[in-house]
Parts: C-alpha cells; structure tokens; sequence
C-alpha cells in the first residue's frame, strides 16, 4: 500500500511538471525577437511551402517575420509571376523574412475564411475584391491600406482600387484584370470551313451546328466547378440583356425576376440541348476541360484570360489559339465592348499582423511586381500602369488589351460581386440550369424568391 | 484528514486530465456548436439571435436541402446494414473457418481500411471516367457500350457511383471486427455441434452468429453512424454534385460554414448530426436489448 503510495504520488508529480512545462514554452515565444533570414529567403520555392532559411548569425531585432498564402500553386498560370516577384521584392528588403504558402483555389477559400473566423490569419493574403474581402473588412479583419497607398498612387490608379474600396477606404492591392475570353481552336475551326472567329451570333450558331455536324464537340464546360458554367452563362445574358441590367442585379439594384434574363438563361440552355457542349464535362474539373481543350477535343472554350500564359506558352498548341468577345445576341440591349471582368485577384493585409504598417507597404511592392511580371507572362491585364519592356507581351495577351482598349462596361464576375451566400444561392440555380433542371423561368423566379 | 476524503481527492485527481481533455475536446465543441446554431453569424462579424430559425429554415428550405441530404446518408446506411454488413460477416465466417491462405485473404480485404481516403477517391475517379475509366472501357469491350455512363456526372448514376467505393472500403473493416468474434467462438462447441450433424452453415447459423451478437451490434452502430458522417469520399469524387444528387449532411455543413459564410446554419447541421447519431446509436442498443 505504501508502495502504491509513492508510486502514486511520483505519477502525480511527474503530471504537474510536464503541465508546468507545457505552459512554459508557450509563453515567451513573442518576447524573443524573430529569426532574420539568411541570403537565401528570397529564392523560389521548391515546394508549396516555402519557409525562410537558417538565422543568419548576425541576427538584429529589426527584423520583420510576414507570412503570405497564395493561390499560385504550381499548376497555376501566375505561379512564375509570383516567384520573381517575391524573388525580387525580398532581396530589396533583407530586413523582412519573408514565408509563403500557396493553397489550391477550392481549398483556399476553406482556408481563408477558417483563418479569419479563428482570426489567425497570414500577414498577407489573397483574396477576390467586391464581396469576398467585403465580408471581412466589415468584420474589422483587414488592415486599412490608405496610407501606404499614398506611396503609389502615381502608379496605382485610384479605379483599380475601385472592388477593393469599402467606404472610401482601400483595403486591398489589385493585380492583375482580367475577362472571360472566347478561346478558339483555330485549326479545328478551318476543318468546318472558317479562318477566323464568327463576328456575329447568327454565324456563329451556324458554326457550331456545322462543328456538331461534323462530330466537333464546340465548347467544353467543367460542370464539377459552377463558376465555369458562368463564365458561358453570364456572357450569353450580358450580351442578351446588355451589361447594366446584369450589373444592376449583381449589385442587387434590380431584382432577378427578368424575362430577359429568363429568355437568355433559355438560349443558353438550347445550346446545351442541341449539342453544343461535351456531354461527358458535367463530371470533369476546369484542369481536365481546359487540357482536353489544349489537346484539340473542343473548338471553343470560354473562361478567363488569365489561360493566355498557358495557351501561348505551349509552343505547339499557342499559334492555333485565338481569342475574341463572345458575340451580341440581342444588338438592341447589348453591344460589344461589354464584358464580363475586371480587377478581382487582390492582396490584402490582415488587421491582426503585428507588422501591419510594414506588410502593407511590403504588399504593394509585391503587389506591383506580380502584376508586371503577371502581364509579361500573359496572365492578365496590368492593373497598374505598365513599366519595362513590354513588347514581348504574347498575342493572346496582346488580343485581350484590344479587346480591353476598346471595353464599354465591365461587369464583374457573378459569384465575386455577391456575397458568399447569395453567390452560392446563384451557383447552385446555375448549376441546375447546366443540368436541364430549370428553365430560364425556373430561374429567375427561384433566385427572385431565394436571394432578394 | 479521513482517509476516505484523501482517495476521493486521489481519484478525483488522477480524473482530472481525461475529464479536461474529455470536456474541452468533446463536449465543449458540441456545446459551442448547440450555442451557434441559435445564432445569424458568418463566422467573424456579430452574432444575431434568431433562436430556432436556424432549426426550422433546415427542415423547410429547399435551397438548403437538408431533407434530401439526410435522405442520402439514410440510404447508404441501409446500403451498409443490408449489403455491406452481411458481406462482411460472410467474408469473417468463412475466414474464421480457418480456410487455406486465411491470414493472406484478411490483409487484402482489410487493405483498403489501411489506404488513404482521398487516394481511394483519386483511384474511383479514374474508374468512372467517362473516356479512359477501366469501368466504360470494360462495358465497351464486352460489347455492353449501351451501358456505359458518366457515372459521377449524371445524378442518376452519380449517388451509387459513390456509395461503391465507400461499402467497398469499409467492407474489410467490419470483417475484421466479426472476424475476432468468429475466432473468439469457442472450439469446442462446434465441434458438438459438428458431432451432432450440424452443417457449416447451421453452425454458423446457431453457434457463431448468436456468440458474436454484440461484435454485430457494434458493426451495426458504427455503419450507421459512419453513413450519417460521411464526408471524405463524396467530397472528392463529387462534391455533393452532381445537382446536389449526392449531397450528404457532412458536405451541406461544409458548404454552409466555408462557402457561404453562415456559421449558425453550419452549426445546426452539426447538432442535426450529432442528434441522429446519439438516437441512432440508443436505438441500436434497444433493438438489440429487445432481441436478447
């Protein structure tokens, strides 16, 4: 009994300190001052995360740990502009040590918005303007960039700002801009007897049923990802029903219950129903559309610009692309130049960071990077005013800023102009119009009643 | 001080770190889930007490489709009782019979238990690919092509499509579990049984069956209550889609947390789940309890 005794008591003892210990090394952790990075923080990561090298040995006080989550993972489009832009903006500031994670897109709007609920976000984040970052900065979550604005608002316009302004404040630094394009395979559509794109919606009809006919799918669509399916959709009803009336309901200045949009939601369901998509896309991703597309399966494919880098940089599939406006289907309420777009892929500064002041001007410089080195590559439009050498800008890319010079309206994708839950209300009554579930009517009456 | 006092303190003491660990990672969570549901949140600005609008918005929204999801997950837990179980338990009698390259046939129907989720959905991806998926390309082969679907693309086909590769995981799991019971059953007693001119089957049939009872009605909650749960596998092979054809409480409660931003919602769907479970659970017990 005595045994079990001190037995019991040294299991008791043994308990107390390791508690005591846990609570020790959670403690001081902030009071020590943070590891400086060594020459290489700056180089490209090697994985999807990337973390800062070794402590250097002459380690100051000064430095400033940032940490950033991206969605430039590999297979994505900006994953080089990211790179060199980091690349370049640390080796410009050896005081920061910077870390960087890029997350796959799906999961990262998971991710993002745990993080702010728990409020433990990066520093720095990605984000889509309009109604994506609105939900957090009226939760007090991001950082207030007008001071650091100031610095660059000679080479920053004041109306890119324009998606990420709440209240007169700017909260988010743009990149790149970018629209939904009509891509063409070029060489599948001279096997139907045509060398460039139709420019009229009638022609246009008259080429697809001429691709059906000769057993051409037109147009591939990942049903798996919603927002593909809208990239078709709200162009068919943008270029029906004419850019303001889409805009206005977005904005939830109009009420959904249109018959225009309801005819227009038709005509792009008789294009499912005459054929015109691959069937077998409802159960493929935007990856598996998008290379099947690359690999010659489908003459069309509609999605955003920001494909040009990958379109242009595949040397054997590049000179057969094409991109162009997707053409007005109703001349009376619509014309050209209204497009679907405009600057959504945003960083921000989370409001929590302990260096807030220096994030912020660090997301600047990055940001202005990323959308240089973005523009060179191809990934979109410059959402700051261009600098260097410009001219090697592929063709692809090239069309797009003549499309863009040329733009009436932007109207900005749907499901980023709403917030989270009427741009999944929307999605999920996009979805059902995909699947021949509801019609035009059915639409519009269903999200009248569900979202306003 | 008494002596009875100073061990009540010992015992309390030596509970202590389960009971914190218990509350704080069980039954704190569950709480806050309870205390969230009551409320219009989005998960980071101000909460807004609806009381049980949530709850009633649940059962009657067709934009939310709890009903259908519930229905879904009730499906593949009959699918698990009626198919999987019984598959399961002939797999552990025939192997608990102590057939030639017993130890070879457990390890391979209890692989799939031991291979990740998101690997057995990247696997049943490829399989139901509409183009190159072994499961058309076979159809075709055997000059069945009229049978050949997008399995996972259309919603007639696509909640089958996914329940395969979850009855088919977790086969080798319940097999191991009544397979320990089958071997627990006393030698001897089928030996008499075998004396008296019993079958293999009538022995299975009144001697082992009847032993392994409780090991049955453990497989029994555990497939129920993992159907209600069902998340992993749906989530890569379909997302809830196609049209919502395979969505299941798990994947609608992500849905309402992370995509559309409403915690409140969320968090009743998680009550929902932990409800139906508990009662699903004690409902076992009783019917069993009943048929002792």
């Amino acid at each position: 009994m005595k045994k079990a005794k001190v037995l019991a008591t040294l299991l008791a003892g043994v308990m107390v300190l390791s508690l005591a210990g846990c609570g020790s090394s959670a403690a001081p952790a902030s009071t020590e001052p943070a590891a400086p990075a060594a020459a290489e923080t700056t180089a490209a990561p090697a994985a999807e995360t990337t973390a800062a090298e070794a402590p250097a040995a002459d380690a100051s006080a000064e430095t400033i740990n940032l940490e950033m989550w991206c969605i430039a993972t590999e297979s994505d489009s900006n994953r080089a502009s990211y790179e060199k832009a980091i690349e370049e903006v640390t080796a410009a500031h050896p005081e920061i040590n910077f870390t960087w994670e890029a997350i796959e897109n799906q999961a990262y709007k998971t991710k993002i918005k745990a993080a702010v609920a728990a409020d433990e976000m990066p520093d720095i984040f990605f984000t889509w303007s309009c109604a994506f970052l609105g939900d957090f900065v009226a939760a007090d979550r991001v950082y207030c960039l007008d001071d650091a604005y100031e610095n660059f608002k000679s080479e920053l316009p004041e109306v890119m700002m324009g998606n990420s302004t709440y209240d007169g404040k700017h909260y988010g630094v743009p990149l790149t801009m970018n629209i939904v394009g009509l891509f063409a395979n070029m060489e599948i559509l001279s096997q139907v007897g045509y060398t460039e794109v139709p420019g009229s919606y009638d022609e246009f009809i008259a080429c697809c049923d001429k691709l059906v006919e000769a057993g051409i799918i037109p147009f591939g669509c990942a049903g798996k990802e919603t927002w593909c399916v809208t990239e078709y959709l709200e162009s068919v009803i943008e270029k029906s029903c004419g850019a303001d009336v889409l805009n206005d309901i977005f904005l939830g200045r109009a009420t959904w219950n249109n018959q225009d949009v309801a005819d227009a939601v038709d005509t792009f369901q008789g294009m499912v129903t005459k054929g015109y998509f691959d069937p077998e896309g409802i159960a493929l991703s935007n990856d598996e559309v998008k290379a099947n597309f690359m690999a010659g399966k489908y003459a069309f494919y509609m999605n955003g610009t920001w494909n040009c880098a990958d379109f242009a940089a595949d040397a054997e599939f590049g000179p057969k692309v094409q991109v162009s406006e997707f053409p007005v289907i109703n001349a009376d309420k619509a014309k050209l130049g209204q497009l679907i777009g405009g600057p959504s892929d945003t960083l921000a500064v989370a409001a929590s960071s302990p260096n807030a002041e220096a994030a912020a001007q660090f997301t600047f410089e990055l940001g202005r990077l990323i959308c240089h080195y973005g523009y060179l590559d191809g990934c979109g439009l410059p959402a700051w005013t261009p600098f260097g050498d410009t001219s090697n800008i592929n063709p692809l890319t090239q069309a797009v800023s003549d499309i863009c010079a040329k733009a009436d309206t932007y109207v900005l994708f749907g499901d980023t102009a709403m917030n989270a839950d009427e741009a999944n209300t929307y999605l999920s009554y996009v979805d059902q119009v995909y699947g021949c579930n509801i019609d035009g009517a059915g639409f519009i009456s269903g999200l009248a009643a569900d979202i306003r | 001080m008494n002596k009875k006092v100073v061990y009540s303190i010992n015992i309390f003491l030596f509970l202590l770190p389960a009971l914190i660990l218990f509350v704080g990672v069980l039954i704190a969570p569950i709480a806050m889930s309870g205390y969230y549901s009551f409320f219009d949140w989005n998960g980071f600005g101000e909460k807004t007490f609806i009381g049980f609008e949530n709850y009633k918005e649940l059962f009657s929204s067709n934009a939310i489709g709890f009903t259908k999801a519930l229905g879904n997950s009730l499906l593949l837990a009959a699918l698990s009782v009626f198919i999987q179980l019984p598959l399961s338990l002939g797999l552990a009698l025939l192997l608990g019979r102590g057939i030639k390259g017993e130890r070879a046939f457990l390890a391979i129907f209890f692989m799939p238990v031991l291979i990740s989720t998101v690997v057995i959905g990247q696997l049943w991806l490829k399989i139901y690919n509409p183009s190159y998926g072994i499961l058309n390309v076979f159809l075709t082969k055997i000059g069945l092509e009229s049978l050949t679907r997008i399995w996972l693309g259309l919603p007639e086909t696509a909640l089958g499509a996914c329940f395969v590769p979850i009855l088919w995981q977790y086969v080798g799991y319940h097999m191991l579990l009544m397979y320990a019971g089958v071997k627990g059953v006393s030698p001897e007693l089928r030996e008499a049984a075998k004396i008296d001119g019993a079958t293999n089957w009538q022995v299975s049939r009144y001697i082992v069956i009847p032993s392994i009872k409780p090991i049955v009605k453990v497989s029994v909650i555990f497939a129920i209550t993992g159907s209600l749960k069902s998340f992993d596998l749906i989530y890569v092979l379909t997302n809830g889609g196609p049209l919502h054809a395979t969505e299941v409480p798990s994947t609608l409660m992500i849905n309402m947390l992370f995509l559309r931003n409403r915690y409140g919602m969320g968090s009743t769907i998680a009550v929902m789940l932990i409800i139906l479970c508990f009662a699903f659970a004690l409902l076992i017990n009783r019917l069993f309890k009943e048929d002792r």
